[in-house]
């Protein structure tokens, strides 16, 4: 069974984002929705010919510091890059620069919790991802929404510091 | 984003033309939602946290470049060796099972269902003697049952599956060097193939999918902080010792030449012959 499949059945992501509101990120250590997310993001796009990897970078990270990732592309190949997050009310944003620092990225989209960058290298070589996740509640907490209808636990919904973040990456 | 400028030029033939149209395309749909993304970044002085997990890319990635450069007769790149005592050396046993999945994508790209059902078989023998069989055996028969389907794409995603969760499964057990072991093998029969290739019909634009040198000093780095009884391992201080001779070679200023892919070629050759392909010293030396 391939990831797709695997991510296909796997629609009760919302399910898991929602078990992680009510425990507090503890759910984090046994399912990386984060990873999740992205290959939600990048699931289109196999139908469009991409291979997505099963290999993956995740962690967790201070909102508004960026992460460099380094990664080899190919030139001759097209890639996409696919970042999620999975904190509420965080969004997250992913770019992709040349080993000089300028930026490739030919398409990108950042849509909350999903975003992507698609490039085509113009240099078989080292590539540097630049994931950027952004929360701004960090003072406020869940909303009464996500706190649903019983008092949360003390701590419970509390911003952490940081967030955790996902990317994976498709080429064809 | 006033004074972002796009190079589309490509070099590769007739397909560079749909890529340039699609490429506009979807610069055209970006443009509306795209994020605030900086022009350029400093990178010697950047100002948050670089991410120190290097994924290495699957054989099936450069493979793709080159079908769309040349027409490589695939099924003269397998080179499935003969089933072997590899010994009790887990380090050689990763090493092993990489190449052994390196091969898969080999075969995969020759659409060769006869050389992947065996490949698929050998990867559950492998995982046996690695204790993973449980984890690897859902995964190789899917090899083996997708392979008969000649559902090549579906092959290729459960070649990666596969190698991924024996990675996992290392890492579970605290075996961070066994995993990153397996990516070595992995690259080193993707590498060794497509050399084989290029130095049968050279040309610059394959040449430079040689052009790795951070992979190259990710695994030297690997090799080099090793602990364990690995660290005093014959075989994996030659293949530390092959991968300094092709960390050289790539990192020599100007053009790979057709002389290095060659050299390239001959070197791989002799760090697979250290625990994958035939070689009469080494196989009397595991047999002891």
């Amino acid at each position: 069974m391939n990831r797709f499949q695997k991510t296909q059945s796997f629609n009760f992501a919302g399910l898991v984002a929602g078990a992680s509101l009510l425990l507090g990120g503890a759910v984090h250590a046994f399912v990386n929705e984060a990873i999740s997310l992205a290959f939600e993001a990048a699931t289109p796009y196999v139908e469009e010919g991409f291979e997505v990897r099963e290999d993956t970078w995740s962690g967790e990270v201070e909102p508004g510091k960026p992460l460099l990732v380094r990664h080899q592309l190919f030139r001759g190949n097209e890639y996409w890059f696919w970042a999620g997050t999975s904190w509420p009310g965080a969004s997250i944003e992913v770019d992709i620069f040349d080993s000089e620092g300028n930026s490739i990225g030919l398409e990108s989209f950042a849509k909350g919790s999903l975003a992507g960058v698609r490039t085509l290298p113009q240099k078989t070589g080292t590539y540097f991802i630049r994931v950027l996740a952004k929360y701004e509640g960090a003072e406020e907490g869940l909303t009464e929404a996500e706190k649903g209808i019983n008092p949360p636990v003390e701590g419970v919904g509390e911003f952490p510091g940081t967030v955790d973040w996902g990317l994976v990456y498709g080429y064809r | 984003m006033p004074g972002r400028s796009y190079s589309l030029v490509s070099s590769h033939g007739g397909k560079s033309l749909s890529w340039i149209v699609a490429a506009m395309l979807g610069f055209g749909l970006a443009r509306a939602q795209e994020a605030d993304v900086p022009e350029r970044i400093d990178l010697s002085n950047f100002p948050g946290e670089i991410v120190d997990k290097v994924v290495v890319p699957i054989p099936a990635e450069i493979f793709a470049v080159l079908d769309k450069l040349d027409e490589p007769d695939w099924n003269s790149g397998i080179d499935l060796p003969e089933e072997k005592n590899q010994g009790k050396e887990r380090a050689v046993l990763a090493l092993t099972f990489g190449s052994l999945v390196g091969e898969g994508f080999i075969a995969v790209q020759a659409k060769n269902a006869d050389e992947i059902q065996k490949i698929g078989r050998r990867v559950l023998s492998l995982s046996e003697s690695l204790g993973l069989a449980g984890a690897v055996r859902p995964h190789s028969l899917s090899i083996i049952e997708t392979a008969g389907e000649r559902d090549w794409e579906a092959v290729r995603d459960e070649l990666d599956s596969t190698q991924q969760t024996v990675r996992d499964t290392m890492k579970k057990l605290r075996d961070e060097e066994l995993s990153e072991l397996v990516s070595l093998g992995g690259w080193l029969r993707g590498t060794n193939v497509v050399t084989t290739f290029i130095a049968d019909s050279f040309s610059e634009d394959k040449a430079e999918l040689l052009n790795q040198p951070g992979l190259i000093s990710h695994f030297r780095s690997l090799l080099e902080s090793m602990e364990g009884p690995a660290k005093n391992s014959p075989r994996i201080r030659a293949i530390s010792t092959g991968l300094a001779r092709l960390d050289a070679i790539i990192t020599r200023s100007g053009d790979l030449s057709e002389g290095d892919i060659a050299e390239l070629r001959d070197i791989s050759r002799s760090m697979l012959e250290e625990y994958y392909f035939s070689n009469s010293a080494n196989d009397a030396a595991t047999a002891n």
